[in-house]
C-alpha cells in the first residue's frame, strides 16, 4: 500500500524534476523560440518570425533532409528487420554452437556508432579499402552520389541487425511449439508455416520493433558523421546532421531550431499514431 | 508474483518474466521435419533415410545461416583488430588485408604518448560515465520509489510528464542546451558533460517504477515499524529486491553514455575535455590517411563494451525483455 507523505514524496523526486525541467523541457520550449530569431553562436540575434521555416521550405535544404532521412529508413528498417526474423528463426533452434552466435550478432549493437563509421570508412575507401581489395574493384563507395546513401544504411542495417534478432527471439519463444505440430499434421510447408503463422504471430514484437527503429533512424547522426559528413553533394545529410550543420558550421542558430522544431512535431505525429496502434493491438497479444 | 521478477510487469500482471528463456523448440519454423503429408504416428518413428538426409540438410542450412552472420558481423572488427596491429610500413607496402607479421603495438603506444593522445580522452570519459551514472542511479531510484509506494498531491499528473519526455530526442534540444551551458559560462567544463543527464532519467525511472510498484508492502511496513528510515529501507530492501532491473539500467546507461558523441563534440572544444568518440573521430580527421594508427583508436574505442557485453550477455540479453514490455 503506498503511504500519504507529501513532503517526502517531493523531496523524493526533486532532484529529477529539476533534471527533466531544466534539460528536456525547457530545451524544447526554446527551441521553438530560438527557431524565431536570427540566432548566431556569438549570441546576436533578431526577430525573424517564421522567415527560418520559410527559408527552409525555399532553398530545398528540408525537403532533401527528409527525402534523405526517408530513403535511409525504407531502407534499413525493412531490411534489417527482415534480416533479423531469419536468423532469430535459425537461433531459437538452438543447436549446438549457436548460444556464441547470439553474442556475436549482438557486439556491433553495443559499440559506439561513431567509431564503427570510422571503421566502415575505412573498409569502404576506394584504394587502401578492405572492401574493395576482396572485390578486385575500386568503387567509391561514399563518395559517389547514387551509393553514399546505400552503404551508409547498409551499416545501420549491419549495426542493428542482432539486436533486433533478440527481440524476434524472444517472440519467437513464446510461440507454443504445438500450434507448429498441428500445421504439420494439417499439411502446412515451412513457407506457409512462415507467412500464415508466424509473422501473424509475431506482429506485437514486429510492430514494436517497426516504430522504435523508424523513430531511431530518424535521429541518425553519428555514423552518418563519421561516414560521410552528410556529403557528397548533400546526398547523406540526414535530418540530424542537418541541425548540426546549420547550427555549429553555418553559425545558424535559429533555422537549425526550426528543424529541430519540425523533427520534434514529425517525432510526436510517429509516437501517438503508434500509441493509438499499441492500445488496439494489445489483445492481440499472446499468452 | 515475486518482487524479484526481472520484468516491469508487476503493474499490469503481463506475461510472466521466464517466458524469454523458454525452451525454442518447435517456435522456430526452421527447415525442421517439413513433409507435406504428416502422419500422426510419424514423429515417433525411427527416421528413415530420406527424413535423415532433410534433417542434416536443415541443419546445414542453420549452421551456413549463422555461420555467415558471425563472419559479416565479426569481419569489420578483425579488420580494425588486425590493422591496429600492424606496422605502418608493413601496411604501406602489404594494404589492409595484409596479416601483422609480427604483430606490433607501435600503433597503441603512439596513441598514448602523443600530446593529444587517447590518456586524457580515456580518464575523461571513465569521469563522465562515472558521474552521469551514479547520479542517474541515485536519483531515478529516488524519484521512482516516490512515484511507486508514495501518495502526493500531483503525483500522477508529473509521471505523465516525465512519460511525456520519453519523446524528446537529444537531438532536438542539442542547440538550446548548448545555449544554455554557454550562457551558464560551462561551455568545455566538466560539468557541461554530465549536468544535463546527472539528475536521472525518465527512462530510468519509468522502467524502475514499474518494479517498485510489485514489491511486498509487508516487508516495507515491518521496517518502518523498526524504524527505519527511507534512505535505509531503499538502500538495505528496495535496492536488493530489484537488483536485475538495476544492473540492466546500469548496463544501458554505461553503453549509452560512453558511446555519446554529438553532446560532448559540440560543448566541449579542443584536448582538455575531449571524450573517446570525439578523440576518435578527431583522430581520423586529421591522420587522415594513417589508418593503422585510426584503427588503434577505433578498437580502443570499442574494446571496453565489447569485453563487458561478453561479460554481462545474459543481463543485456534480458533487457530486450524489459524494453519490449514497456
Amino acid at each position: 500500500m503506498s503511504s500519504r507523505r507529501p513532503l517526502l514524496g517531493w523531496l523524493l523526486i526533486a532532484p529529477s524534476l529539476i533534471g527533466v525541467t531544466c534539460f528536456l523541457i525547457l530545451p524544447v520550449v526554446l527551441a521553438f523560440v530560438v527557431s524565431l530569431f536570427r540566432w548566431d553562436l556569438l549570441g546576436t540575434r533578431s526577430f525573424l518570425g517564421l522567415e527560418n521555416y520559410a527559408s527552409l521550405l525555399r532553398d530545398g535544404a528540408l525537403v532533401n533532409s527528409l527525402l534523405v532521412t526517408g530513403v535511409f529508413t525504407l531502407i534499413s528498417v525493412p531490411v534489417s528487420l527482415a534480416i533479423g526474423l531469419v536468423l532469430a528463426t535459425q537461433l531459437v533452434r538452438a543447436l549446438p554452437g549457436s548460444a556464441i552466435v547470439r553474442v556475436i550478432v549482438v557486439i556491433p549493437w553495443v559499440c559506439a556508432p561513431l567509431a564503427l563509421g570510422v571503421v566502415w570508412k575505412w573498409i569502404f575507401q576506394p584504394s587502401v579499402g578492405a572492401l574493395n581489395q576482396i572485390l578486385g574493384v575500386r568503387i567509391e563507395w561514399l563518395t559517389d552520389p547514387s551509393l553514399a546513401l546505400p552503404a551508409v544504411a547498409f551499416v545501420a542495417i549491419w549495426q542493428n541487425v542482432g539486436y533486433i534478432s533478440l527481440f524476434f527471439q524472444a517472440g519467437l519463444s513464446r510461440i507454443p511449439g504445438s500450434i507448429y505440430e498441428a500445421a504439420r499434421i494439417d499439411g502446412a510447408n515451412v513457407g506457409q508455416q512462415l507467412w500464415f503463422m508466424t509473422i501473424p504471430l509475431l506482429r506485437p514484437t514486429t510492430f514494436f520493433l517497426a516504430v522504435t527503429q523508424v523513430v531511431a533512424s530518424f535521429q541518425v547522426f553519428d555514423m552518418v558523421f563519421a561516414l560521410t559528413g552528410g556529403g557528397p553533394q548533400h546526398r547523406t545529410e540526414v535530418i540530424a546532421s542537418l541541425i548540426y550543420h546549420e547550427a555549429f558550421e553555418a553559425s545558424r542558430l535559429g533555422r537549425a531550431s526550426a528543424v529541430a522544431v519540425i523533427l520534434f512535431v514529425l517525432l510526436v505525429v510517429i509516437t501517438v499514431i503508434q500509441q493509438r496502434w499499441f492500445s488496439r493491438r494489445i489483445t492481440y497479444d499472446m499468452s | 508474483m515475486t518482487a524479484q521478477d526481472p520484468s516491469p510487469a508487476g503493474g499490469h500482471g503481463t506475461r510472466p518474466a521466464d517466458e524469454r528463456s523458454a525452451p525454442a523448440d518447435g517456435g522456430g519454423s526452421g527447415g525442421r521435419d517439413h513433409r507435406r503429408t504428416a502422419r500422426p504416428s510419424g514423429r515417433r518413428r525411427p527416421l528413415t533415410g530420406s527424413l535423415l538426409a532433410r534433417r542434416v540438410l536443415g541443419h546445414a542450412a542453420t549452421y551456413l545461416v549463422l555461420i555467415v552472420a558471425a563472419a559479416l558481423t565479426l569481419g569489420p572488427f578483425l579488420f580494425s583488430v588486425m590493422t591496429a596491429l600492424t606496422s605502418t610500413t608493413q601496411f604501406a607496402q602489404e594494404g589492409p588485408l595484409s596479416v601483422p607479421a609480427p604483430p606490433v603495438l607501435d600503433n597503441v603506444i603512439a596513441l598514448f604518448s602523443s600530446e593529444d593522445g587517447f590518456v586524457t580522452p580515456v580518464a575523461v570519459t571513465v569521469q563522465m560515465v562515472a558521474v552521469i551514472l551514479a547520479g542517474q542511479m541515485v536519483f531515478s531510484v529516488l524519484a521512482a520509489y516516490a512515484f511507486a509506494q508514495l501518495r502526493f498531491p500531483g503525483r500522477d499528473l508529473l509521471f505523465w510528464v516525465y512519460i511525456a519526455t520519453l519523446m524528446v530526442p537529444q537531438v532536438v534540444v542539442v542547440v538550446p542546451l548548448y545555449l544554455m551551458l554557454s550562457e551558464m559560462g560551462l561551455r568545455n567544463t566538466f560539468w557541461a558533460l554530465v549536468l544535463p543527464f546527472v539528475l536521472g532519467s525518465p527512462y530510468a525511472i519509468f522502467l524502475l517504477r514499474e518494479n517498485f510498484r510489485g514489491m511486498p508492502s509487508e516487508l516495507m511496513d515491518a521496517m518502518r515499524i523498526d524504524g527505519a528510515g527511507t534512505l535505509r529501507l531503499l538502500w538495505h530492501l528496495v535496492v536488493p529486491l530489484n537488483r536485475p532491473i538495476i544492473v540492466t539500467l546500469v548496463l544501458i546507461t554505461v553503453v549509452t553514455h560512453w558511446n555519446s558523441f554529438m553532446w560532448p563534440m559540440v560543448i566541449t572544444s579542443g584536448p582538455e575535455w575531449r571524450v573517446i568518440t570525439v578523440a576518435t573521430s578527431a583522430l581520423q580527421s586529421q591522420y587522415n590517411n594513417n589508418w593503422t594508427l585510426v584503427m588503434a583508436g577505433t578498437t580502443l574505442a570499442m574494446l571496453p563494451l565489447v569485453i563487458l557485453m561478453i561479460v554481462f550477455q545474459k543481463q543485456i540479453t534480458r533487457s530486450v525483455g524489459d524494453a519490449t514490455l514497456r
